[in-house]
C-alpha cells in the first residue's frame, strides 16, 4: 500500500541535496572542529560557511547564529537563558506556545519567577491590547510563536517585539519560528526579537539541529557548561554533519519561500474543496492570518484519534494534537486557550504539507476521510 | 502573508545622497556607481526594482517581497555614499490622501514609542514640486489636524524639539510618507576613488582601516601573510572570515594569501633581531606593491596608528613607508585603541578580529624590537639577503581568491 504523509507539521523527509551535502562530513571530514590542524581547520570552515548560510537566508549576520541540537533546546536557551540574565522576576509566555517553550517557563517558577500566559482574543489571535497591559518594568522575556503548530496561526511578531520594546525596556522578546520558516517569510531583523529559534527537520533537514538567533548584545545564560564553543552559549563539540545539512535546507527553504507558499496556499484551498463532500467537517481557520502548511480539520462522528488510525490504514499518515506532546494524551493547551471544550477538542485532526507534497496526494487524503467517514457510518 | 495588490507596494525605501557638492561628471560617475553598488548590495536581500528619482534612489520590492521591506532598508544603510535612508510609504498629490497616507504611518511608527506619556510630535513637509496646491506649512498643518485626533492623549506638537516627525516629500512622480529617517553610511560609493590593497593582518585594526578607505570611495584588494608551518591554516580560515565580513561593503573582495615563511627565515638568519618586526614589514610593503600593480590598484592601506605599539614610532612608519613605491594610507593614524574598537563592532568586525590566533608577525619576534628604526640599517640588512628572489617565489606561490559578502 502507497504511504501518504500528510504530516509535515511533524517532521519533514531530508532533501536529497541536505543528504549529499552531508555525507564528506561522515567520511572524510571528521575531525574535530577545534583541532587546531588542517583536517580540524576544514570542518571549522564547514561550519563557518554553514553559519553564513543560515544567517543569509534569515537576514541574520553569521555572529548571531548559534547552532543547538534543535528547536526545543533553542526554546529553553531562550527562555531561560534571557530570564536567568535578565533584570526582573516576570515572565509572559504566549497561550499557545509549543511545550518547549511552556515547560521551560514552568521551570523558571521554582526559581522564584512570576509566569504569566497571555490570552487570545475572541477570533483566535494573540490579545496585543492585554498584553501591554501586562508589560511591567521588571519583565524579563516574552515569548510569543511565529506560526502555531497545531492551527497555524500566524502572530504579529514585528508590531509584538516594537510593543514589548517600547513599553518594558527589561523585557526580551523571543520567537519561536519553528513552523514558519520556509512558509513564511522569516527575516530576523525584519521580526524583530531579541532571539529566534529554528529547527531543520521542519524543512528537510536532520533530527538533532536547530539555531538559537541572538541579537547583538544580548544577554543570555547558557544551559549547558564546557569547552566554550558556540561562543558559550552551547558548549560540546560541534555536530558538524547536522549543522552542514540544516544550513542547505534552511537555504533551500528560504529561496523556495515564496513559491513554497504559494503551492501551500494551493493544497489547502484544494483540501477545503475537497472537505465540502464530507458533511459535519470543516477546515477550522482560527486567527486572522494562516500558515497554508497546517490544516487543522474539525469531524464528526469519533473521536480525531479514531480517524487518524482508520486514515493510517488506509496509508494516510495524520496527527492529532502535537507530535511533540509524546504520548502523554490529554488536550492540547492550545485548543484549550481557543475556547474548546475537551469534547470539541478531541475531534480535531491535523494535515500539515511542505514542499514535497504533491494535490495527488491532498486528493487521496480526503478521498481516504470520504472513506473512512462511510466505514465508519459517520452521520453529521 | 500576502498584501492586498494595489499596484504600489505598502511600502519602499528611499536612500537620499547629498547632491550640493556634485558637479557635472563627477556626479554622473557617483550616481552611476552608487545605483551600481546599491543593485550588488540589494539583489540578494529580496527581489525589488532600484529607481533613481532627484538626488535619491528608491529600493522598490516586487510584487511577495513587501514583507522584506526593511531588510532593504538595514541593507541599504551599510552602502556607502547615502546620507539618510527611510522606509517610506507613497501616496498620490492630494492632501486628502497623503493625509490618510500618514495616518497609517503614524500608527505604526507609535507602536515603537512608549505609552503612558505624550509624544512630542510635529509635521514637516518637504515641496519638491511646486505645482502642489499648498505650501509646505499649509500641508503640515491639513495633515497635522487630521492625524492628530486619532491619538490625542498620545501626542503633543512641538515644533523645535519633536521626538516624532512625520515626514512628507511632495514630488512630482509620487509623495512620500515616513516617520523614520536613519543617517546612511556617508562616504563616497565603493569604486568612484580608484582601488587600493590593504595589509590585512586578522587583528581589530587593519578591518576598520580597509572599511574607512572603502567609506571613501577606494575598492579594497585585500593582502594576507602567512607563516606555515610557524602557525597554522586556522590563520588563514579567520582571515577569509574577515573578508567575507568586510565584503558587505563592497560586494565581493579579492584576496590574496602570501606565503611568509621563507622571507621571515632570511630575515631571522642574515638581520638584526630587533629590525626583524620593521624588516617584515618593508618587504609585506614590496608585496603589496607588486600585488597593486596586478590589481591596478594605486595605493596601499595599512591598520597602524601612532604610537599604539611601542613600535609604531615615526621613525618605524618612514622605514616601512619607504619600502613602498605606492602611497601608504593609515586611516587610524591618529586613532585611539578604543575608538577603533568601537568602529569595529559597528562594522561587525570586532567579534571576528579577537578570535584568539597568532599572526605571521609573532614568528621569531625579538624581545626588544627596535623603537627608532634607521632607513640604512634597513637597507644595509636587506643588501645581504637575496630578497627579490623570495619575493618572486612568494608572489609565484601565493593564491588569489574571491570571497562572497556574509
Amino acid at each position: 500500500m502507497e504511504s501518504i504523509y500528510l504530516d509535515h507539521a511533524a517532521t519533514t523527509p531530508i532533501a536529497p541535496e541536505v543528504r549529499r551535502g552531508m555525507a564528506p562530513m561522515f567520511e572524510a571530514e571528521f575531525a574535530n572542529p577545534s583541532s587546531r590542524h588542517g583536517p580540524g581547520v576544514r570542518v571549522r570552515e564547514a561550519i563557518e560557511a554553514a553559519r553564513a548560510r543560515v544567517a543569509r537566508s534569515i537576514s541574520a549576520r553569521p555572529e548571531q547564529v548559534v547552532f543547538t541540537s534543535g528547536g526545543t533546546e533553542a526554546n529553553n536557551l531562550a527562555v531561560l537563558g534571557l530570564a536567568r540574565a535578565g533584570r526582573g522576576k516576570h515572565v509572559l509566555v504566549g497561550p499557545t506556545e509549543h511545550a518547549s517553550v511552556r515547560e521551560a517557563a514552568k521551570a523558571l517558577v521554582s526559581e522564584g519567577f512570576e509566569v504569566e500566559t497571555l490570552a487570545l482574543d475572541e477570533r483566535g489571535d494573540l490579545d496585543i491590547e492585554r498584553l501591554v497591559s501586562r508589560l511591567r518594568p521588571d519583565t524579563v522575556v516574552v515569548a510569543c510563536m511565529l506560526v502555531n503548530n497545531e492551527f497555524g496561526t500566524v502572530s504579529p511578531i514585528p508590531r509584538i517585539a516594537k510593543l514589548v520594546r517600547a513599553n518594558a525596556p527589561n523585557a526580551r522578546v523571543h520567537v519561536d519560528a519553528v513552523q514558519g520558516l520556509g512558509k513564511l517569510p522569516v527575516s530576523f531583523g525584519e521580526l524583530g526579537a531579541h532571539t529566534l529559534a529554528i529547527s531543520a527537520h521542519k524543512v528537510h533537514g536532520p533530527k538533532g539541529t536547530g539555531a538559537l538567533v541572538v541579537e547583538d548584545g544580548t544577554r543570555l545564560r547558557p544551559l549547558v557548561f564546557g569547552g566554550g564553543q558556540e561562543r558559550g552559549l552551547r558548549t560540546g563539540t560541534e555536530n558538524a554533519a547536522g549543522i552542514v545539512g540544516f544550513s542547505i535546507a534552511v537555504e533551500l527553504a528560504a529561496n523556495a519561500q515564496r513559491k513554497t507558499h504559494a503551492h501551500l496556499s494551493e493544497l489547502r484551498a484544494l483540501l477545503a474543496d475537497e472537505l465540502a463532500g464530507l458533511a459535519g467537517a470543516r477546515l477550522l481557520d482560527v486567527g486572522s492570518e494562516h500558515s497554508p502548511a497546517i490544516a487543522a480539520l474539525s469531524l464528526p462522528g469519533p473521536p480525531a484519534e479514531v480517524w487518524m488510525h482508520h486514515l493510517e490504514e488506509r496509508g494516510v499518515h495524520t496527527s492529532v494534537g502535537s507530535a511533540c506532546q509524546g504520548n502523554r494524551g490529554g488536550i492540547p493547551p492550545a485548543l484549550l486557550a481557543l475556547g474548546f471544550g475537551e469534547e470539541e477538542a478531541r475531534h480535531i485532526l491535523r494535515m500539515s504539507f511542505s514542499s514535497m507534497t504533491t494535490a495527488e496526494e491532498v486528493r487521496a487524503g480526503a478521498a481516504a476521510l470520504r472513506a473512512v467517514a462511510s466505514g465508519l457510518g459517520v452521520k453529521p | 502573508m500576502s498584501a492586498p495588490d494595489t499596484g504600489e507596494p505598502s511600502e519602499l525605501v528611499v536612500g537620499r545622497y547629498g547632491e550640493l557638492w556634485l558637479k557635472g561628471k563627477n556626479r554622473r560617475d557617483f550616481e552611476r556607481a552608487l545605483l551600481k553598488n546599491t543593485k550588488r548590495a540589494l539583489a540578494p536581500v529580496a527581489p525589488m526594482k532600484l529607481v533613481r528619482e532627484g538626488a535619491q534612489i528608491l529600493a522598490i520590492p516586487e510584487p511577495g517581497s513587501e514583507s522584506r521591506v526593511g531588510d532593504l532598508a538595514r541593507r541599504m544603510a551599510e552602502v556607502f555614499g547615502f546620507s539618510s535612508i527611510s522606509r517610506a510609504r507613497t501616496a498620490p498629490a492630494d492632501p486628502q490622501a497623503i493625509a490618510e497616507t500618514a495616518r497609517t504611518v503614524l500608527a505604526e511608527a507609535l507602536d515603537a514609542l512608549p505609552r503612558g506619556r505624550a509624544i512630542p510630535f510635529r509635521v514637516e513637509t518637504k515641496r519638491g514640486d511646486k505645482s502642489f496646491p499648498m505650501i509646505s506649512t499649509e500641508l503640515d498643518r491639513f495633515v497635522a489636524d487630521r492625524v492628530i485626533a486619532d491619538h490625542a492623549e498620545r501626542l503633543t506638537v512641538d515644533l523645535s524639539h519633536p521626538e516624532l516627525t512625520l515626514g512628507i516629500h511632495v514630488r512630482p512622480e509620487r509623495t512620500f510618507v515616513f516617520a523614520e529617517r536613519v543617517p546612511g553610511a556617508g562616504g563616497l560609493p565603493v569604486g568612484t576613488l580608484g582601488r587600493a590593497v590593504a595589509l590585512l593582518s586578522g587583528g581589530i585594526d587593519s578591518p576598520v582601516a580597509s572599511w574607512m578607505a572603502m567609506k571613501r570611495g577606494c575598492e579594497v584588494v585585500f593582502c594576507a601573510f602567512h607563516s606555515f608551518p610557524y602557525i597554522g591554516e586556522s590563520y588563514l580560515a579567520k582571515v577569509r572570515r574577515l573578508v567575507a565580513r568586510l565584503a558587505r561593503f563592497q560586494v565581493n573582495s579579492v584576496l590574496h594569501e602570501v606565503p611568509f615563511t621563507a622571507i621571515q627565515e632570511a630575515i631571522r638568519d642574515g638581520a638584526p633581531p630587533s629590525y626583524r618586526t620593521v624588516l617584515y614589514r618593508r618587504q609585506m610593503a614590496r608585496v603589496a606593491c607588486r600585488i597593486a600593480a596586478r590589481e591596478k590598484a594605486s595605493a596601499l592601506i595599512t591598520g597602524e596608528s601612532l604610537g599604539q605599539v611601542a613600535s609604531q614610532t615615526l621613525e618605524n612608519l618612514t622605514c616601512i613607508g619607504a619600502a613602498s613605491s605606492l602611497p601608504v594610507l593609515r586611516p587610524l593614524v591618529a586613532f585611539d585603541k578604543f575608538e577603533t574598537i568601537e568602529l569595529a563592532r559597528k562594522i561587525g568586525t570586532f567579534d571576528l578580529s579577537i578570535e584568539p590566533e597568532p599572526d605571521c608577525c609573532t614568528v621569531f619576534q625579538p624581545k626588544k624590537p627596535i623603537l627608532r628604526g634607521r632607513i640604512e640599517v634597513c637597507e644595509d640588512a636587506e643588501g645581504s639577503l637575496d630578497l627579490d628572489a623570495l619575493i618572486d617565489a612568494a608572489l609565484e606561490a601565493s593564491e588569489r581568491r574571491v570571497i562572497a559578502a556574509s
